[in-house]
C-alpha cells in the first residue's frame, strides 16, 4: 500500500534516533520495494498502520472511521500526493530561497520562515524579541527634534527592504519636519552581494550622494546581487560619484568597521529578518503600507481610528 | 477460576490484556515456571547417562515426570515419547509406522498442517495411498471410508479451527474392527478435554498449549505398537550398544529420544498436568463450556459470521469468525488495539478453511482456565464497535 512510502521515511528518520524504529524502517522499505513492482505489501505494516488510524478514530467517531475503513485506499493516495505535493513545493521554496533570499521566488513580498531559521541573524523570530536600539547613530534624514522618530534596520540586496522603499519615501514626505528617520544597514548573509552594497552606500553618503545612489542601488537590485563590485561600481559612476574617491573608500573597506558598528546594533536588537523598523520604539516587522504605517502612527488619537486600523489589518 | 489469573504473570504484569489466542499457546502458571527453573537451580545433570548423584536425581525426577504425563491422558508411561510438540510426533507415527502390508492411511480435511504435510509428503513419494476425507460447512467428517486396506487413520480429538470434537472412540473402534490403527492429533483435545487413550493407538499432543512450556510435547503409543515405530532420528541414548558393524538399538521409548532432552521443559508439563489436575478436568471442560457459551453470545450480538455449526454446544471455547467485506487481519489488529490478542489468518489449516468457506482466513477467539465471562464480554463490546465498520 502507497501508505508505506511514508510511513517508510517517517520511521527511516525516527531510527536514527532511536534503535526500536529500525524495524520497522526495514518493514517499510520492504513495502516501498513491492509497492513500487506492483506486487502486494506482505510485511503487515500497511495493516497495522490502517488498524491503528481506524481504531482511534472510531474512538471518536464511528462514522468517520467506517468512511476511512471503507475508502482506506483512496484516502492512502489522497494523502501520499498531498505529502509529496507538499514535499515538492517545500523543495521549490528551499530552492528560492537560495537562489533569491526568499522561498516564495524573486518577485514575492511575503515573509519567508526560512529567513529565521538560517543565516547569523535568526536566533529570534517573534517581534517580542526584539530590543529598543539606544541610539540614533546611521544614515539619517528629517529634523532631529521631530515627534517621530523612525529607526530602520535593512539590508540593500533584500527584496522586503526595496518594496519597504516606496513607504519609506512616503513617510519623509508625509511626515515632513516631524519626521526623523535614521537607516542602519543590516547586510543579511544569504543575501548575495549585501555587505557589498552597503558599503558602497556607505562611501556614497561621504560624498553627500547617499539617496541618489541608495536610490539606484534599489532600483538595480537584481544586478548588484548577481554582478557585485561591478555592478555597484557602474552605478556609483552613473551616480556621477567621484570614483576615485569612492574606489578608495570601497576597495580598501574604509566604512567597514561603522557597517561592523550597525551589524553589532541589529544583533543586539535581535533583528531576525529585515526590513525591521521602530516606529517611536514600537516594533515593525516587514514591507508595509503607507497606510499601515499612518495606523501604527496615529491609532492613539481615536477609537475610531484604532478600530479602523484593526480593520483595514484584517482585511489587507 | 477467577483466582486463577492471579498465577499467570503474563496477567499479572498486563492486567489490561485479555488473552484470546490459547489454541495458538496457553499462558505458563507460575508453577510451572518454578518447576521449570527447579532443573536449573536444583538438578542440572544428564539423565541416564551420569552416575553421580545429581545425574541420579534428575533420571528419577524425569521418570516421575513421564508417569505424570502419561496418567494424565490415562496411558502407560513406558509408552511415551517426549517430543518437542505434537508435530513431532505426527512425523513420528508417519515416517515410523510399518506400511509394507497396507499402504491406505485415512485422514480428513479437517486437519492441522501438521497432520496433513506428513501423510502428503509420503504419498508422493509414494509409500502410502492417502484418502482425505471431505467435510460439510460445519465441519463433519464421514469416516466410512475406513475398510480393510486401511492401515492408519489419522484425525483430531477436538479441531482448532471450528472448536468442535469427534467421537474419537467411535472413529478407533471402526479402525481396529478393520485391522487398522488410530493416530489422534490431541493438540487441541488434551489441554481443554478429559482425555482417555485407553482405546487409541497412538496420540500426540504439545505441553506449550496446556500451561507447559514451549518445546515440549508427547507422543503416546500402545507398546505392542512402539516395538514395530521406527525413530525418526537415532544418536546417544538411543542405543544399547554401538559397533561400527551393528547397532542394537534400545527397545524401550529412549530409543525415540535421542540427545539430551529438555529436562527443564519436562519438569514444566508434569507440573503442568499437576495443574491442570488439581482443578479437575472435568472442572475444565465445565468453565470452557460456559466460555464457549458467552463467546457464542457475544459473536452473535456482534453480528459475527460463525464458521461451523452455528450453536455453543458441544462446542470448545474456540470459535473462528469473520464480518461480510472485512479482512481477517484487520479485525484482530483492531482488537489488538484495545488490548484483545486473537489470532487471524488461516491457522495452519488451510484445506480446512477453504472448505468451511474461509478460503480468505478467518478470525479466531479461544479461551482457557483463565478467562473468565466478563473477557468474553470485553471482547464482544469491542466486536460490536468495530462491526460498524462493516455493517
Amino acid at each position: 500500500m502507497v501508505l508505506c512510502i511514508i510511513a517508510f521515511f517517517v520511521f527511516a528518520v525516527m531510527s536514527i534516533f532511536s534503535a526500536k524504529y529500525r524495524p520497522l524502517a526495514k518493514e517499510g522499505l520492504k513495502c516501498v520495494f513491492k509497492t513500487i513492482t506492483f506486487r502486494p505489501c506482505d510485511t503487515g505494516l500497511d495493516d497495522r498502520i490502517k488498524a491503528r488510524l481506524v481504531s482511534e478514530l472510531l474512538k471518536f467517531s464511528p462514522g468517520a472511521a467506517k468512511v476511512l475503513n471503507k475508502h482506506f485506499v483512496i484516502f492512502s493516495w489522497l494523502f501520499v500526493l498531498l505529502t509529496f505535493g507538499s514535499l515538492a513545493y517545500s523543495i521549490y521554496g528551499f530552492y528560492n530561497f537560495y537562489v533569491y533570499g526568499n522561498c516564495d521566488g524573486p518577485d514575492s513580498v511575503n515573509g519567508c520562515v526560512l529567513n529565521d531559521i538560517t543565516g547569523d541573524y535568526g536566533r529570534f523570530s517573534e517581534p517580542k524579541d526584539l530590543i529598543v536600539p539606544t541610539n540614533y547613530d546611521g544614515l539619517t534624514e528629517g529634523n532631529p527634534n521631530g515627534t517621530l522618530k523612525i529607526i530602520e534596520f535593512g539590508c540593500f540586496t533584500c527584496p522586503y527592504t526595496k518594496k519597504a522603499e516606496d513607504t519609506v519615501q512616503g513617510l519623509l514626505q508625509e511626515y515632513d519636519g516631524q519626521i526623523y528617520y535614521v537607516f542602519k544597514p543590516f547586510p543579511l548573509p544569504n543575501h548575495n552581494n549585501s555587505f557589498e552594497a552597503a558599503r558602497a552606500v556607505l562611501c556614497a553618503r561621504d560624498q553627500g550622494k547617499m539617496w541618489e545612489f541608495r536610490k539606484e542601488v534599489f532600483k538595480q537590485q537584481d544586478v548588484c546581487r548577481t554582478d557585485g563590485t561591478l555592478a555597484i561600481k557602474e552605478l556609483a559612476q552613473n551616480a556621477q560619484l567621484d570614483m576615485d574617491k569612492f574606489n578608495k573608500c570601497y576597495d580598501n573597506n574604509e566604512t567597514d568597521a561603522e557597517l561592523g558598528k550597525y551589524v553589532q546594533q541589529g544583533k543586539d536588537a535581535h533583528i531576525y529578518a529585515t526590513p525591521t523598523f521602530f516606529v517611536n520604539d514600537k516594533p515593525v516587522v516587514g514591507p508595509k503600507t503607507l497606510d499601515q504605517f499612518r495606523c501604527e502612527i496615529e491609532k492613539k488619537d481615536s477609537l475610531v481610528k484604532e478600530i479602523g486600523c484593526l480593520l483595514g489589518q484584517w482585511w489587507g | 477460576m477467577k483466582e486463577i489469573k492471579k498465577d499467570f504473570p503474563v496477567l499479572v504484569n498486563n492486567p489490561d490484556i485479555v488473552y484470546l489466542d490459547s489454541a495458538c499457546t496457553s499462558l505458563k502458571p507460575m508453577q510451572v515456571i518454578e518447576a521449570e527453573m527447579e532443573y536449573y537451580k536444583k538438578f542440572g545433570a544428564c539423565a541416564g547417562r551420569s552416575s553421580h548423584r545429581l545425574g541420579r536425581e534428575t533420571n528419577q525426577r524425569l521418570d516421575e515426570c513421564r508417569e505424570k504425563v502419561a496418567k494424565f491422558v490415562n496411558a502407560e508411561k513406558d509408552g511415551l515419547i517426549w517430543t518437542r510438540n505434537a508435530t513431532e510426533g505426527l512425523n513420528i507415527v508417519a515416517n515410523g509406522f510399518d506400511f509394507s502390508k497396507r499402504k491406505k492411511v485415512v485422514t480428513s480435511i479437517v486437519e492441522h498442517h501438521s497432520v496433513l504435510l506428513p501423510l502428503i509428503k509420503l504419498r508422493d513419494q509414494g509409500k502410502i495411498k492417502l484418502d482425505v476425507v471431505g467435510c460439510d460447512k460445519e465441519g463433519n467428517v464421514d469416516f466410512s471410508k475406513i475398510d480393510r486396506e486401511t492401515a492408519l487413520v489419522v484425525t483430531n480429538s477436538w479441531n482448532n479451527i471450528l472448536g468442535t470434537g469427534r467421537k474419537i472412540n467411535e472413529i478407533a473402534k471402526l479402525a481396529h474392527d478393520n485391522g487398522a490403527l488410530i493416530c489422534v492429533d490431541g493438540a487441541q483435545g488434551v489441554p481443554h478435554h478429559k482425555t482417555d487413550f485407553k482405546n487409541l493407538d497412538f496420540l500426540c499432543f504439545s505441553g506449550h498449549k496446556m500451561l507447559a512450556p514451549t518445546g515440549i510435547g508427547a507422543l503416546v503409543c500402545k507398546t505392542d505398537h512402539l516395538a514395530k515405530l521406527k525413530p525418526l532420528m537415532t544418536g546417544g541414548g538411543a542405543v544399547k550398544t554401538v559397533e561400527l558393524n551393528k547397532v542394537v538399538e534400545l527397545p524401550t521409548q529412549e530409543r525415540f529420544e535421542a540427545g539430551i532432552q529438555h529436562y527443564a521443559g519436562i519438569f514444566g508439563f508434569a507440573s503442568a498436568c499437576e495443574y491442570l489436575n488439581k482443578i479437575g478436568m472435568e472442572e475444565v471442560e465445565k468453565h470452557e463450556a460456559t466460555l464457549a457459551k458467552a463467546f457464542y453470545e457475544e459473536l452473535k450480538s456482534a453480528g459475527a459470521m460463525i464458521y461451523g455449526p452455528d450453536s455453543p454446544q458441544n462446542h470448545s471455547a474456540l470459535y473462528s469468525f469473520g464480518f461480510k467485506n472485512a479482512k481477517a487481519h484487520d479485525i484482530a489488529l483492531m482488537l489488538d488495539r484495545e488490548k484483545i490478542a486473537v489470532r487471524s489468518g488461516f491457522f495452519c489449516a488451510q484445506p480446512a478453511m477453504e472448505v468451511i468457506g474461509a478460503g480468505d482466513g478467518a478470525t479466531r477467539v479461544s479461551g482457557y482456565i483463565y478467562n473468565t465471562p466478563e473477557d468474553a464480554k470485553r471482547f464482544g463490546e469491542i466486536l460490536k464497535k468495530i462491526n460498524v465498520l462493516y455493517s
